[in-house]
């Protein structure tokens, strides 16, 4: 079963077979990044006459960025604050968001997990990563992934709640792309 | 006639092993090491395979018949990116090696899409030297008609791998066409991809077969692993290459891995027991890869004997 509401996949000519494994592609490539359960529903549209590849896929609603709260527990003590970390994939970016924010000198660390600043101002609501940025960058490398290789020709257009990827071996024109975006409406719509 | 098997067994007692063979006038073309367990490929005449299989069964061995053993076959795909690579390409070429074959990948600069794909030169001359040849393409039928012109001036027999069913006809300078393979992200696991790569490896022995018949026709003057014998006893540097096989057989000579224009003198003066040298009855040439030295056997008809 797709763990995307819909997955359509539109190719021309004789290519049911190059339809189903570009299917069972596009599965193991998202799901080697981690990436589809964040996809609500996608289209894939080829024309192999063109040749031309693209993509069209609605996000399931926004990742809020992290915060120092979410990633550990903030707790004040006798000089300052004490952030002890849960998850040590995160220290990295804590301790650069810290340091940004208060000073190397004041940011102390005495043992792996735990970080003590020296100030008043709590740190809780302090963004450690942006996760959306973070996504939206792994969606790219999706989508290079997914396109066949030749396709270098490519544009990308991504918004919060959607995105439209193009590649095509030949220049991409406003005219190709409109067509395109056609198709796509039509698969919608079907 | 010599018989290719692969040896496996414990490193305990595997020089008799190689002992025997030598004594029965066969060949060990590879010798692999692996912690406590060692791989030999051998040629064994195929009068005295009982003798061997005897030996291995005494020493809990295992020996099977390396089809494709004293051959190198090479693994063509459009690029070397993510794209194509590991998961078809690396299954294809691992699987080549455990039948036997030394397996050489190759990613084309420009093999890429359907109407700019091209080949140079180089590429296509080293692809030349190998035995046989294993393009890997995706899933489009369209896209693998078009490519053919990658693989059309290729000498040796292609075989070529796709997703779709395309039916032989439509692919005239393919020696065999093996479909259900295609662009895939995952490693063959399941019963269908394993038995997709039992079919690449039959399609590639039926090549090499072809191959085999066409020197038979014209034998060459001597067996490419006698010269390999003679090449290592003679010329001993060859024991310091880096390479995990310093001499590379192919079914028409060797590839010697040792720098051309230090060596190629060493390698024309190998002489044989019946007085004959090597630059004498083959051609000794500077090989595309890197800079070794590819040793091409003349057939009989240019030499007007056989030994």
């Amino acid at each position: 079963m797709d763990p995307m509401e819909v997955f359509k996949i539109e190719v021309t000519g004789q290519e049911e077979f190059g339809a189903k494994k570009y299917r069972e592609l596009i599965m193991d490539i998202l799901q080697d990044l981690g990436l589809i359960r964040s996809i609500g529903r996608l289209y894939v549209y080829i024309d192999i006459k063109q040749p031309v590849f693209a993509l069209y896929g609605l996000l399931r609603s926004g990742i809020p960025p992290l915060t120092v709260k979410d990633v550990g527990d903030v707790m004040k003590v006798e000089c300052g604050y004490q952030v002890k970390i849960n998850d040590e994939e995160h220290m990295a970016d804590l301790l650069k968001v810290l340091w940004a924010n208060y000073g190397r000198e004041r940011v102390e660390q005495p043992s792996r997990d735990v970080v003590i600043i020296a100030s008043d101002t709590p740190p809780g609501e302090l963004m450690v990563t942006d996760l959306e940025a973070e996504f939206l960058q792994d969606l790219t490398d999706a989508l290079v992934r997914v396109a066949p290789e030749g396709f270098r020709n490519r544009r990308n257009e991504m918004t919060g709640k959607s995105f439209f990827f193009i590649a095509a071996e030949e220049s991409l024109t406003p005219k190709l792309i409109t067509q395109i975006k056609e198709k796509i409406g039509e698969m919608e719509n079907a | 006639m010599l018989e290719p098997v692969m040896f496996t067994g414990g490193v305990y007692k595997h020089d008799l092993v190689m002992e025997l063979v030598e004594d029965l006038g066969g060949y060990i073309l590879q010798k692999n090491v692996t912690q406590s367990e060692v791989i030999l490929l051998i040629l064994i005449p195929s009068e005295d395979m009982a003798i061997l299989e005897a030996l291995i069964k005494e020493l809990r061995g295992e020996l099977v018949r390396a089809p494709l053993a004293g051959t190198e076959v090479v693994v063509v795909t459009p690029t070397l990116a993510i794209h194509h690579l590991p998961h078809s390409a690396c299954d294809v070429a691992e699987y080549l090696r455990r039948h036997g074959a030394k397996s050489n990948m190759l990613g084309l600069a420009r093999g890429v899409g359907r109407e700019i794909a091209q080949i140079n030169e180089y590429e296509a001359a080293l692809i030349n030297e190998h035995d046989a040849a294993v393009f890997i393409y995706g899933n489009f039928a369209e896209c693998i008609r078009k490519k053919e012109s990658l693989y059309r001036n290729i000498a040796v027999p292609v075989v070529v791998t796709g997703g779709p069913e395309i039916p032989k006809a439509e692919m005239p300078y393919s020696f065999e066409y093996v479909s259900s393979i295609g662009r895939v992200a995952h490693r063959a696991r399941k019963a269908t991809e394993i038995g997709s790569l039992d079919r690449i490896i039959s399609a590639t022995g039926r090549a090499l077969d072809k191959t085999r018949t066409e020197i038979s026709k014209d034998p060459l003057t001597t067996s490419p692993p006698r010269v390999m014998d003679a090449v290592r006893e003679q010329v001993p540097e060859v024991l310091y290459s880096y390479s995990p096989l310093p001499i590379a057989l192919n079914l028409s000579g060797v590839r010697v891995k040792l720098p051309f224009d230090d060596y190629k003198e060493a390698v024309k003066a190998v002489t044989f027991d019946e007085g004959v040298k090597l630059g004498e009855i083959a051609a000794i040439l500077p090989s595309r890869m890197k800079d070794y030295i590819l040793v091409r056997i003349l057939p009989a008809s240019e030499t007007g004997f056989v030994f």
